[in-house]
Formats: C-alpha cells, sequence, structure tokens
C-alpha cells in the first residue's frame, strides 16, 4: 500500500532518530574516558583508588548513599498513600495537581524557597534539609509510578478478602500488596535513580554538606574538574545505569 | 459497589494518613514558595534581611543587566522549547504509528536513560566532547572538513541549546506519546472515510488531540530552560547568564530578598502556565489510561 516516497521517508525518519539517540547517549562516555587520563605508570584504577583515600569525597560518598536510601524509602511511601487518596477521595484531578506541582517549579526556585523556609524556622542544613528537598522532588515521579501499578489492581480483589472476613490490613498486605509490590519496588528504584540525578537543589540546602553530585558542581566553580572526579563522575553513570537495568528487570517481570 | 479504604476505624485519623502526602508538599514547597513571595518584598540587611514592603527588589531585577537576563532567558526557553518539540514530536509520533506493539516499551526505554542519568555530569561531558581539543573537533581536522577547531561548538548559543535539548528534549518524548497513543483510531479512519488525506488528517484530528500532551510537555521543558544553571554556566562560558544563574549569583553575595524575587517571577510565570494549561485541557485525555480504575 504504501508508496515508495513514504517508505524512504520513515526510513529517514527513523535514522533522525537514531541520530537524536547518538546525541544523548555520546555525553555518557568522555567522563570514563577522562578517569583513565594521565595515569602515567601507576595502575590502570589509579583514579578510583584515589577516591578511597579522599576524606572528603568518601564523606561525599556516604551521604549520597544515605539520602538515596532515604529518599528511596520515603517517597514510594508517600505515594502509595496519595494514590490510595485518589481512590477514597474521588477528586482525582485535585490530587494529581498538588502532586505534580514540584515537577514544574525551576529546580533553582525550588532550591530558594527550601532554604529560606529552613531559614526563617532556624532549621540548619542538614540531612533533613536535604532529604526533604530530595523526596519533594521525587514524589512526583514515585507516585505516577505507583498510580500505574494501582490500576492495573482490580479493587474487586480486595472486596474478596473482606467478604472473606479480612480487615483492611490483612486485605492490603496479603491480597494488594504482593500485587503491586513491584510498583512499589519501581517506584523505590526511580526515587532512587532520581536522587542520584538531583544537584542544583540539593546545592542551595545543603549548607556545608556535600553529596557527591554537588561536591563535583562547586568543585568545578572553584578549581576544575581532576581525573578522580572525573573517576566518580564514571561511578556515579555506572551506579545509575545499574539501577536502569534493575528498574527495567522489574517491570520485565511484572509483564 | 462500597469501597472500603486501607485506613479504617476513626475517619479522622484515616483523612490524617491519607493527607500526609499533601501535607508534605504543602509545607514544604508550596509554602516555601509563598514565603518566597512575601520575603521578595523584603530588604537585604547586611548579612541578612528584615521585613518590609518594598518594591526595591523587584525594581533592582528589571533594570539594567538583570533585565536582559530576563529577557535573554525568556527567548531562549522559549526557541528551545519549540526546537525540543520539533524533534519530541516526530520521535513520539513514530513510536505510536510506526512501531510494533513488542518494540515500543523499550524504544522508550531508550530515551528514558540519558534523561535519568545526573545532568550536570551529562553537561560536564559536552564541554570535554565540544571543546577545541575534543573529540568533535579533533575528527573534523583528521576528516579535513575544517583545518582549525571550531571555536563555536563551546561557549557558545550553539553549545547552551545543545546543552539544554540534550537535558530536557528526551522527557518531552512521553507525554507527547502518552497522549497520540490515547487517541482514538477511530477518529482518523473516520477523517480518512471522509476523504480527507493524511496532511489534513494530521492537521485537524491528530494535532489537536494530541496537544494536551504537546502543552504538558512544553510547560516541562520551557520551565527547565528558563531556570537554568548548570547548562549556561558550563557550556555558555563566562557571562552567559540565564535565570538560574542570576538567583544563584544573588545568593552567592547572601542578596536573599533579590533572590526570592527573581524567583518569585519565575514560579508565578510557571504558574500562569500551569493554570493556562489546566483551563484549556482535561487531564483525563492524557492520564485516563493510568487513572481508569482509580
Amino acid at each position: 500500500m504504501t508508496s515508495r516516497f513514504t517508505r524512504y521517508g520513515i526510513k529517514i525518519a527513523w535514522a533522525f532518530v537514531a541520530l537524536v539517540l547518538v546525541f544523548l547517549y555520546a555525553p555518557l562516555l568522555p567522563p570514563a574516558i577522562n578517569s583513565f587520563a594521565n595515569l602515567g605508570d601507576r595502575g590502570l584504577f589509579t583514579h578510583y583508588s584515589a577516591i578511597l583515600t579522599d576524606w572528603r569525597l568518601m564523606a561525599a560518598v556516604r551521604l549520597t548513599l544515605l539520602v538515596g536510601l532515604l529518599v528511596a524509602v520515603i517517597a514510594p511511601l508517600l505515594a502509595l498513600l496519595a494514590a490510595e487518596a485518589v481512590r477514597v477521595w474521588r477528586i482525582p484531578k485535585l490530587i494529581l495537581g498538588v502532586i505534580l506541582i514540584p515537577l514544574f517549579v525551576p529546580g533553582i526556585s525550588m532550591g530558594v524557597a527550601t532554604a529560606l523556609f529552613f531559614q526563617i524556622l532556624g532549621i540548619s542544613p542538614s540531612l533533613l534539609t536535604i532529604t526533604s528537598v530530595q523526596v519533594i522532588w521525587a514524589l512526583p515521579f514515585a507516585f505516577l509510578i505507583v498510580l500505574t501499578a494501582l490500576a492495573n489492581f482490580d479493587p474487586v480483589h480486595r472486596e474478596a478478602a473482606y467478604m472473606s472476613g479480612a480487615n483492611r490490613w490483612q486485605a492490603f498486605l496479603e491480597v494488594e500488596l504482593p500485587q503491586i509490590h513491584q510498583g512499589l519496588l519501581g517506584a523505590a528504584v526511580f526515587s532512587l535513580i532520581l536522587s542520584f540525578n538531583e544537584t542544583i537543589r540539593t546545592a542551595v540546602v545543603q549548607g556545608g554538606n556535600n553529596t557527591v553530585q554537588t561536591y563535583l558542581w562547586s568543585q568545578y566553580q572553584q578549581i576544575g574538574l581532576s581525573p578522580n572526579l572525573y573517576a566518580l563522575m564514571t561511578i556515579l553513570i555506572v551506579a545509575t545505569l545499574a539501577l536502569i537495568a534493575l528498574l527495567a528487570l522489574l517491570d520485565a517481570r511484572r509483564r | 459497589m462500597t469501597k472500603r479504604p486501607l485506613f479504617g476505624g476513626d475517619a479522622l485519623v484515616r483523612a490524617m494518613i491519607l493527607g500526609l502526602p499533601f501535607a508534605v508538599i504543602l509545607i514544604l514547597i508550596v509554602g516555601p514558595l509563598v514565603l518566597t513571595f512575601v520575603i521578595s518584598f523584603w530588604q537585604k540587611t547586611g548579612f541578612t534581611m528584615r521585613p518590609d514592603l518594598t518594591l526595591d527588589n523587584y525594581a533592582a531585577f528589571f533594570s539594567g543587566v538583570r533585565l536582559e537576563v530576563l529577557l535573554r532567558s525568556l527567548w531562549v526557553a522559549f526557541s528551545a522549547t519549540i526546537l525540543m518539540i520539533v524533534i519530541a514530536y516526530p520521535i513520539a509520533y513514530l513510536i505510536t504509528t510506526r512501531l510494533r506493539e513488542v518494540l515500543v516499551r523499550p524504544v522508550l526505554f531508550l530515551f528514558a536513560v540519558p534523561f535519568l542519568v545526573n545532568y550536570v555530569v551529562r553537561t560536564f561531558a559536552w564541554s570535554d566532547l565540544l571543546s577545541r581539543t575534543g573529540p568533535i573537533n579533533s575528527a573534523l581536522i583528521a576528516f579535513g572538513i575544517t583545518e582549525r577547531p571550531l571555536d563555536w561548538l563551546l561557549f557558545s548559543d550553539f553549545a547552551v541549546y545543545l546543552g539544554l535539548i540534550t537535558a530536557y528534549m528526551p522527557f518531552m518524548v512521553f507525554p507527547i506519546w502518552l497522549s497520540l497513543s490515547g487517541i482514538d483510531r477511530r477518529l482518523v479512519e473516520a477523517s480518512w472515510l471522509l476523504g480527507e488525506g493524511p496532511f489534513t488528517t494530521f492537521r485537524r484530528v491528530i494535532l489537536p488531540l494530541s496537544l494536551p500532551g504537546v502543552i504538558a510537555a512544553a510547560i516541562f521543558g520551557f520551565v527547565g530552560a528558563f531556570g537554568e544553571v548548570a547548562v549556561s554556566l558550563i557550556l555558555g562560558g563566562t557571562g552567559y547568564q540565564l535565570l538560574g544563574n542570576a538567583i544563584q549569583s544573588a545568593l552567592s553575595v547572601l542578596n536573599y530578598p533579590l533572590a526570592a524575587a527573581i524567583s518569585s517571577v519565575s514560579t508565578l510565570l510557571m504558574l500562569a502556565l500551569i493554570v493556562a494549561w489546566y483551563q484549556f485541557f482535561d487531564l483525563r485525555l492524557m492520564l485516563g489510561k493510568i487513572m481508569m480504575r482509580a
């Protein structure tokens, strides 16, 4: 049916898509290449092992992992409550509108607003302020994922549990949770990825603390990037890619 | 069918538990944004600030160099968003119409992966790729396309647009795909049966129906580019300022009221865009699939 003209057109269109993908993936390579530069006669992983002996970097790594873990636990739980509220309260448009707000606030504005808020309240920059701002940022994404998982759960199953004499918690834990737990896990992994993704908001509320991401950012602004920092970036990229692979695996299992 | 919610018993306790995420959003983002607006009328005093009702901060913002920054941010964000839509729309369209069902998710996934890697790190990487001694210039010289390294690759408008587009465009494919895939095929067929060709069908049926997703994507891209900090600093070079950089430089001299004023302008602009979007489109058109049974 399709003429030769449109068939060529479609081939060109796919070539365009491929070209766009090349542009999107190209930036994932240079940090890895730079992390193996200027090795001299030292080992291949010199710049990587240098991270281990730099206490400031190690403190940043620990903080990044801690914040990431907290965000990965808190955001999906809040998302589950919000998704539950969509079902109970019957005002989905309003709920969606509220939860998606952080998606549409410019990153630096969000940082400034929360920083001023904590300052007025006398809460000094800490793990609390960093985690709060990252949870808020991850919540809309986690919410959409959990909502999708809940949409695949037929409430009739819960009704059946009630009729079999289960109370609300039993119905949730024994009937609903097993069906939606992979969605929750997906939301957790996604939240962790978003936490690894975050620099600008965190940089405004962190005070004297540093995550890996904000450490890179401040070093770039102050003295420039070194091979050690490229090694750190490479680790960050690889960790993110590993988490994405995990997400894909979860998704494939759900289907 | 009666719905028995998860947290039973005391209705108040249930409302409080279910209300938790909204309380968090209200306290940690809506409240602070309002507070920021209030502080934008305060006065800077030495290293701190005191409550006041002055328009000085806005006057400082809307005059001189910072006005230029505002106008440039508006233009860069607007034009970059147009470019992002022009790139993202055909991609979403191809994925929706020309791809077998099993391949849709993997291809969408390909666009999600780079978006999920820290974008500041990706922007650092662009500055390496585009530098005078970087691989792109080396390749261009090796192939004899140019004799000397191209200067305009880095620290230029070109670099900033490239950085912005690769940072925000991938995510824009998703809302556009969502609204395109939600279009009832029968409407397209009806247009065919009524004798319209593919271009008219696209212009009068498909494009209008996909607009909610396009506008949602556009707002996302615009807001991101408008408040940009990293891309302009790393790829624009010294002196290239977008609104986010103006906020950051106000912060770095501890002028919080001015930072609050600039920040509030961008927040209000964002609010206006969202309200307009909300007025014109029904969210369910786009999120109907997700919310079907909710």
